[in-house]
């Protein structure tokens, strides 16, 4: 268990790339952090980094108060699970997890004893015996998450441990690696693409691009109030819509006019945009599917139905005004009936609306939210 | 609506494939059969010339007598082999091929894995630098590796050391199968290991090698056989002294002019004598062989 520091690190490739822009994170003991970000956002390079397989160019990496930037991954103790699991193909699945132990040169009892329980956790004892190959993705996942368990490391790393596995196994291990968690009691850091993960697993989120931290934040605060239009767009499925719109100020309320409709801010969005002075003008409106309604014909925002997807539980409406902006409508199916749901084809007109207080406000030019600091 | 075949054209028609399947087969293998034959022959002439007793009308002269079978059969000629500098020369074989499997083995594997798996300064243009290199013919260095060697004392009689020098001397520049190999092998397994606890000489032997076995024997056999077949060199350097020479050379020495007609039946026994350990090893590792050989090209 330990604390892990990262004070203005970079990455910089022999070719003058710079990859991370001076990377800063305090992550307190067992606390579980999530990088995440699209590809090539520098989220592995930086774990990476901290695992020791990456030289780091500047700044410096510090676990439980000990700079660790020249000390070997070995050194460093660490346990990391890899994207594509890393199992040594000739060794079995007990001699994979041993492996490391061997190298403490452990007495073989002992880590017979580590091992079986390690297995006993993950469920692979029947498979101790057996080469990776004769094992399924989501057996191979367990051993090598069982190799990294048996170090009882400081850190666990992990990076996109789940994105080789189908998204039936995938919701499964997302699970199991709650529960393990709650099991090891470790500092964890887990590097993903997946904002689901990101969101279900983290106790704080690192949101990445470009090599800059875009947010940190807990999941809830990251959803609920994106420091930018980035973020906004990246956390949450379907995406959050952005429409460009005028907020306009009259009697001390704050209006948007989206489409010529005009909506009032209620609400704390309301009460912050008073309370901060934020001036009209332009402004990017956010706006979540989830938060839009279907409205009476005739009233809301007119539009029409371009695609319909049809997810179970409810239904993503793929919708554009008369001015061809694109906007998703998530509704949930129950609350359709079934003539609505049957006439919902290509082109048919739906009108739709959102509540003030669901909105969030982004500068155009900055693409900061104007309500975060 | 397609048609529905006749059930009788289409049993003749799969008939008719299974036929003409099994006439190409039959072609291929006869064939096959022919151009093995073909190639066993020297092999086979050489084995019975070895075990043939009789001499040319009762005289000395043991060749160019018109018939391949022996009359009379027996191993007199192997016999015979152990009171000639045969043993001598087949011990210097022994002793510079297996000095050079090993030496150059780990410097070849060595090399492959540094290369492979260590970026630094200079490497893509070392590689160019060597390729280039590789594509010269050695014996070009022929004339003043002997003049260094003789100058190091290292021909002749003690043309053995020397010539281990020479085999082993551009061992690193046979890196370009093993590297591709290794290549082939999940980087991510050697940063598992140095997470696990691993120095870079273990992910070498622990990890790299094990996974690596095609190759490692494919690089032994090709360090074994290079030095064990080699006249060229070893003529220069042992330079007519008979306690430097390899079997080639000795062997070779016996087909002058002069020697032939004597020593021709002992020079097919000493062939079967040096074609023995190296087709023992192929039979054993030839699985192996043939992994390491289209390993690097194919291996996902």
């Amino acid at each position: 268990m330990a604390s892990v520091k990262l004070t203005k690190v970079k990455k910089i490739y022999d070719n003058k790339v710079e990859v991370v822009h001076g990377f800063d994170l305090d992550i307190k003991d067992k606390e579980f952090v999530v990088f995440v970000g699209p590809s090539g956002c520098g989220k592995s390079t930086t774990l990476r980094m901290i695992a020791g397989l990456e030289e780091i160019s500047a700044g410096t990496v510090e676990i439980d108060g000990v700079v660790v930037n020249d000390m070997q991954p070995k050194d460093r103790n660490i346990a990391m699970v890899f994207q594509n699991y890393a199992l040594y193909p000739h060794m079995t699945v007990y001699d994979n997890i041993a492996f490391s132990l061997r190298l403490q040169k452990m007495p073989e009892d002992q880590i017979y004893e580590k091992v079986t329980n390690a297995a006993e956790i993950l469920g692979i004892t029947e498979y101790l015996m057996r080469k990776p190959r004769a094992l399924s993705g989501g057996q191979r996942q367990r051993v090598a998450i069982g190799r990294a368990m048996v170090r009882e490391s400081k850190v666990f790393l992990m990076d996109e441990p789940l994105s080789n596995l189908d998204a039936k196994l995938r919701n499964q291990m997302r699970a199991e690696i709650i529960l393990l968690r709650k099991k090891l009691d470790t500092t964890f850091i887990y590097v993903t693409h997946d904002q689901t993960e990101a969101m279900t697993l983290a106790d704080r989120i690192v949101i990445m691009k470009d090599g800059y931290i875009m947010q940190v934040g807990t999941p809830a605060e990251c959803f609920d109030m994106p420091a930018n239009l980035f973020v906004a767009e990246f956390i949450g499925a379907p995406k959050m819509n952005i429409i460009k719109t005028k907020l306009v100020k009259e009697n001390g309320k704050y209006y948007v006019t989206p489409f010529g409709a005009k909506i009032e801010v209620t609400g704390e969005k309301g009460a912050e945009l008073a309370k901060r002075g934020v001036e009209p003008g332009e402004v990017l409106l956010g706006v979540r599917p989830e938060h839009i309604t279907l409205a009476k014909p005739g009233e809301g925002i007119a539009t029409r139905l371009e695609v319909n997807e049809m997810m179970g539980s409810e239904l993503h409406l793929h919708v554009y005004t008369e001015d061809e902006t694109r906007l998703i409508v998530r509704v949930p199916t129950i609350s359709l009936t079934k003539e609505q749901r049957e006439g919902m084809t290509y082109g048919a007109p739906l009108n739709i609306t959102f509540e003030g207080k669901v909105m969030h406000f982004f500068d155009p030019e900055t693409e900061k939210n104007l309500l975060c600091d | 609506m397609s048609k529905n075949k006749d059930p009788q054209a289409v049993m003749k028609q799969h008939m008719g494939l299974k036929a003409s399947q099994r006439i190409s087969n039959t072609i291929i293998y006869v064939v096959l059969v022919i151009i093995s034959i073909v190639w066993l022959i020297p092999f086979v002439c050489i084995v019975l010339q070895s075990l043939r007793v009789e001499k040319l009308n009762g005289a000395m002269v043991t060749w160019r007598v018109g018939y391949i079978f022996p009359k009379k059969w027996g191993l007199d000629n192997y016999i015979a082999l152990f009171k000639t500098d045969f043993p001598r020369w087949y011990l210097n074989t022994f002793i510079i091929a297996v000095f050079v499997c090993i030496i150059q083995t780990v410097i070849i594997l060595c090399m492959s894995y540094t290369l492979s798996r260590f970026r630094f300064k200079m490497r893509t243009k070392l590689m160019r630098f060597m390729l280039i290199l590789g594509l010269f013919p050695g014996m070009l260095a022929m004339l003043i590796l002997y003049r260094v060697l003789a100058d190091l004392g290292l021909t002749e009689e003690h043309a053995v050391p020397g010539l281990i020098l020479v085999y082993v001397a551009s061992s690193g520049m046979g890196y370009y199968v093993s590297k591709g190999f290794f290549d082939t092998i999940p980087k991510s397994l050697d940063e598992a290991a140095r997470v696990d606890g691993a120095t870079r000489a273990q992910v070498l032997f622990k990890i790299i090698l094990p996974l690596a076995k095609p190759i490692v024997i494919y690089t032994v056999l090709t360090a074994f056989m290079a030095p064990w077949g080699d006249y060229v060199f070893a003529s220069y350097i042992a330079h007519a002294n008979s306690l430097g020479m390899n079997v080639a050379v000795g062997l070779n020495y016996w087909l002058s002019k002069d020697q032939i007609a004597a020593h021709y039946t002992m020079f097919c026994a000493g062939g079967v004598m040096v074609a023995i350990p190296v087709s023992i090893l192929f039979m054993c590792l030839q699985k192996y062989y043939v992994e390491g050989v289209t390993g690097g090209a194919v291996k996902g």
